[in-house]
């Protein structure tokens, strides 16, 4: 990927124009489609999610359960009270949930990348993964791992607190005019948490398994409980980022032109980070750290798609809840009945994703 | 500091996988001692037989071909595991020990100190003047390290059999000068674990689930806590998993519910506040045969991952839950 | 126009500026700058690097703070707000930005940013004003391109267009056609003069070409180190003399009928190539 660039003082050679052309048409055919091909993909991989488990339960029963779920329609799906607690009480909220935590961080990354106008901008950059991350350690090593609620609320305060003191000090020391600045002071506040969570761990070393199974990502065991309590905040965020689409593009120009066209830029690019840290955070306090996701599905949507965040913003989301549904189809089924961890999935099949993709676009680069 | 999640990932799952392999034998106790336990009275018993100095003890695993020569009869002891302290109070070297690690709560009487055994400090062990180390890290450093300040190391990893549990008891009680104790408390041991086997109902295919922590790691029968539930014939519903190796695995949750187990039993109640209620009112665990039948069983922590003289008692334990349920096995 | 005429601000003064002010950090980049800008009027700024053209363009757009009485269409632009400012004062920058992956129609319907609602869209009017843009700027052909794909002059076309969608009353150019080719730069400047004359527009232009800057200015104002130098017609400021003292530069200026012409002379004139290496040739040209 490329960041924005500025125009050199020769105009392009008359070959170039043409061969970048048409690097940037080869996606052109899936343009016109796109909800289509969005809606298909995310319906297919939350069929899948509902279909695939090590429980045994067969595709034709799963599939009548569902049926016979709708209001109206009766049929039996020949599945045990037990089985039928596995689907309606384990399984499907799981897959709810990984669709609402891969929308949410996707969604939440395309926003941090437009609002820092830098690609490699993520919750980790900025500082929230950090500081989530050390609130959860700290609700785990305080005996908090297996009560419900403790272990999100802490993580949701810490990723919260994280942001702010990135925020502070990226204001004291330049002024908040420059993203650069910004990224730079993240980057410090997220060293700085990640030693004291480093050090909390260390002292509390009975603690260390729980602690990295957090940090590892897991979609949770609370069932719809985890759904009901993300949601909320959840949707608020997506519901305020997609407001911003238009925003997002403006302040895509840069500082100087954005502020230019009648934006306050330092006013929001805080309420977008604010906005994108909400959704993180909330779903990083039930899912654990869960990387990857954040960076390689906008940056997936963007070189398909095209940048108008109009288009990444909810492209980003649908495509990032069909991610991490497969990734947990993989993560719950390619060691069965043993478990991968989710974080592990997503980093193994996103990084060659990610380089197969930009590798095919390399002549538009 | 992580920008991306690959490195970060790969570094804690390989750290919680070898924690997970350590996990048995370095978890907090902070339970009584149950009767019967001979680890008060051992220390009473003056046998150090100094004569038998110097003396080549098997350093390691039990199939380990390193040996530590130990010259004289060690007095400034330091025990980097909680097993290791257990037995050396249990076969009467207490008095003998100078400093246990930050773990080793038990006997209570054993002198703990701050040093860690996860991560040894080689310096603030050598403070210590010891003249024997004892720990159950695998740390080919720490060793290399001691050996330079002459001191010699005794490595006994956590066991996976009880054959090698009592082999290790066998040798800390050379190294330590009480072989005849160590004799004594093996046989002891043995015939506890062999009464209580010979009370309890024939429970073969009766199942488990022994939770390690609330993200639902567990044990397969190939690990030290399996060959104690497969003295009663009890099976693990993760032995499905033993086939791709990983005897400490992390189960699916839908895998649990759907195995059906007929005992749970929860090593995650001290440290991650599990409860049999929070159990039973996981989503979807209420009909689980376990949970029905009111077969969830908190263990103690400390007794269960440790695999030193105190394993009989949880093998009475566990004999005496097993023989109160009404586990109507067709 | 004189010197003196400037301190004397009308209701027909689109920007006026007295003893105004701009720092860059604990730097003080313009200070004391006193001039006027009437409707309609093409001003150009010149000046050599870091004489401060480019914060005074900033401190007028809003993007500086300014100490001193600093008047945009009667306002002061900070007070004015972001969005009216931008209503009323529209800035093509140098080397703007492109975003990767960004329509040429995409990137000049921004321009509608001020009119917009904070969360709207553009709505059919704001497209219809859009697409008068680039009919009227000839971007047609292009417009459906990604714009990091357009070549310079397309690209200041769009931006142009852009700034066009803003509506505003005072454009300020930033020396917009620096990264073109002469022919170029003659397209977006003979643009900018008929928009001009069209629309009633008031251009401040920062321009390092002195020629180009006299041929489309009615008015020059020369800074040095943040303080006018001279301000007055082209004819004017252009002296050698003034230009060797600002610039440090040997010009020699020569009076056409498009305008003065500023030629650079070098220090000690070259041998002619010729007559160092091919004397041969030289008595037969003689």
């Amino acid at each position: 990927m490329t960041t924005s660039r500025t125009v050199e003082s020769t105009d392009h050679p008359g070959v170039t124009v043409p061969t970048a052309i048409r690097a940037w048409s080869r996606w052109r055919w899936v343009r016109p489609s796109r909800w289509v091909l969005a809606s298909i993909v995310l319906a297919g991989a939350l069929l899948l999610g509902a279909l695939v488990g090590p429980a045994g339960l067969t595709a034709r029963s799963v599939l009548l359960e569902l049926v016979g779920a709708l209001p109206g329609v009766h049929v039996d799906s020949g599945l045990t009270a037990q089985q039928q607690a596995i689907l309606w009480q384990i399984r499907l909220p799981r897959v709810v949930l990984g669709a609402l935590v891969g929308a949410s961080l996707a969604v939440s990354g395309a926003a941090y990348q437009g609002v820092f106008r830098n690609p490699l901008a993520d919750p980790y950059l900025l500082g929230v993964s950090a500081g989530a991350g050390l609130g959860a350690t700290l609700a785990i090593v305080q005996g908090g791992a297996g009560l419900p609620f403790v272990v999100p609320l802490l993580a949701f305060g810490g990723g919260l607190l994280a942001v702010a003191a990135t925020y502070a000090l990226g204001n004291t020391v330049g002024g908040g005019r420059t993203s650069a600045v910004i990224v730079l002071a993240g980057v410090a506040v997220a060293a700085f948490f990640s030693a004291v969570q480093n050090f909390v761990q260390q002292r509390f070393d009975d603690s260390l398994l729980a602690v990295y199974s957090w940090m590892l990502g897991r979609l949770s065991t609370n069932g719809w409980t985890d759904v009901v309590m993300v949601l909320p905040p959840v949707a608020l965020s997506w519901a305020l980022l997609l407001l911003h689409r238009r925003t997002l593009d403006v302040l895509a120009v840069g500082d100087v032109e954005a502020a230019s066209l009648g934006v306050d830029v330092a006013r929001v690019r805080l309420t977008l980070v604010l906005i994108a840290t909400l959704g993180t955070t909330s779903v990083v306090a039930v899912s654990g750290l869960i990387g990857f996701v954040g960076i390689i599905v906008p940056h997936a949507v963007r070189i398909v798609f095209g940048a108008s965040h109009r288009l990444l913003l909810p492209l980003s989301m649908t495509f990032g809840a069909a991610f991490l549904v497969l990734a947990d189809v993989v993560a719950r089924s390619a060691v069965a009945p043993a478990e991968l961890p989710i974080g592990v999935v997503t980093a193994l099949v996103g990084a060659p994703f990610f380089l197969v993709v930009l590798r095919r676009n390399k002549v538009a680069a | 500091m992580h920008h991306s999640s690959a490195p970060l990932s790969r570094r804690v799952w390989l750290g919680a996988v070898a924690l997970l392999l350590a996990l048995a034998g370095c978890t907090p106790m902070s339970a009584p001692a149950p009767a019967g336990t001979p680890a008060n009275t051992a220390a009473t018993t003056p046998a150090v037989s100094a004569a038998a100095f110097p003396v080549e003890v098997t350093s390691g695993a039990a199939d380990s071909t390193t040996k530590v020569t130990i010259d004289k009869l060690p007095e400034a002891i330091v025990s980097l595991s909680p097993t290791a302290t257990e037995t050396l109070f249990a076969i009467g070297a207490g008095p003998q020990v100078k400093a246990v690690d930050d773990q080793s709560d038990y006997p209570a009487e054993a002198p703990r100190t701050d040093l860690s055994g996860f991560k040894p400090n080689v310096e603030a062990i050598l403070a210590q003047s010891p003249d024997l180390v004892v720990t159950a890290s695998k740390d080919a450093d720490l060793v290399a390290s001691l050996a330079k300040a002459s001191v010699p190391t005794l490595v006994v990893p956590s066991a996976k059999t009880f054959e090698e549990a009592y082999g290790q008891i066998e040798r800390i009680g050379a190294a330590t000068g009480h072989t005849s104790e160590a004799a004594t408390l093996i046989s002891s041991m043995k015939q506890r674990i062999d009464a209580a086997v010979a009370k309890a109902p024939n429970l073969s295919g009766v199942t488990y689930f022994h939770e390690l922590d609330p993200a639902l790691y567990t044990v397969t029968g190939n690990t030290f806590i399996g060959a104690v539930y497969s003295l009663y014939g009890l099976t693990s519903i993760a032995d499905a998993t033993a086939a791709a190796g990983d005897d400490y695995p992390q189960l699916s949750e839908e895998y649990v519910v759907s195995a059906n187990p007929d005992l749970i039993l929860l090593a995650d109640s001290q440290c991650c506040s599990v409860t049999p209620e929070l159990v039973a009112q996981r989503p979807g665990w209420a009909g689980i045969r376990a949970v029905e039948q009111k077969q969830v069983i908190v263990l103690d922590e400390d007794i269960a991952s440790r695999w030193g003289p105190r394993v009989a008692d949880f093998v009475e334990n566990l004999g005496e839950v097993v023989s109160t349920l009404e586990l109507a096995k067709a | 126009m004189t010197p003196a005429s400037t301190t004397n601000p009308t209701s027909a003064d689109v920007l006026s500026c007295r003893g105004v002010g701009v720092h860059r950090g604990d730097n003080a980049v313009v200070s004391d700058l006193t001039m006027t800008v009437r409707t309609g009027e093409w001003v150009a700024l010149v000046g050599p690097n870091g004489a401060g053209k480019t914060s005074l363009l900033h401190a007028v757009a809003g993007l500086l703070p300014a100490t001193g009485e600093l008047r945009v269409d009667g306002h002061h632009p900070m007070a004015l707000g972001r969005r009216a400012l931008a209503r009323v004062v529209a800035l093509m920058p140098q080397r703007p930005v492109v975003p990767p992956g960004m329509s040429a129609r995409h990137l000049i319907a921004l321009g509608r940013t001020p009119y917009l609602g904070r969360f709207a869209t553009e709505s059919a009017a704001d497209r219809d004003a859009v697409d008068h843009e680039i009919a009227r700027l000839g971007l047609a052909g292009f417009a459906d391109r990604p714009a990091d794909q357009l070549s310079g002059g397309e690209l200041q076309r769009c931006i142009l267009a852009r700034a066009l969608c803003q509506q505003p009353r005072l454009l300020l150019l930033d020396e917009p056609t620096s990264a073109l080719d002469i022919g170029h730069q003659q397209t977006v400047l003979d643009l900018v003069d008929e928009l001009r004359a069209e629309r009633g527009l008031t251009v401040l232009a920062a321009m390092h070409d002195l020629t180009l800057a006299a041929q489309y200015a009615d008015r020059m104002v020369l800074l040095d180190q943040g303080r006018v130098v001279h301000d007055g017609p082209p004819a004017d400021v252009l002296s050698a003399a003034r230009l060797g003292a600002t610039y440090g530069a040997r010009v020699e200026v020569l009076d056409r009928p498009a305008g003065p012409a500023v030629v650079p002379i070098r220090a000690t004139q070259p041998p002619h190539p010729r007559a160092a290496h091919r004397p041969d040739q030289l008595g037969g040209t003689r």
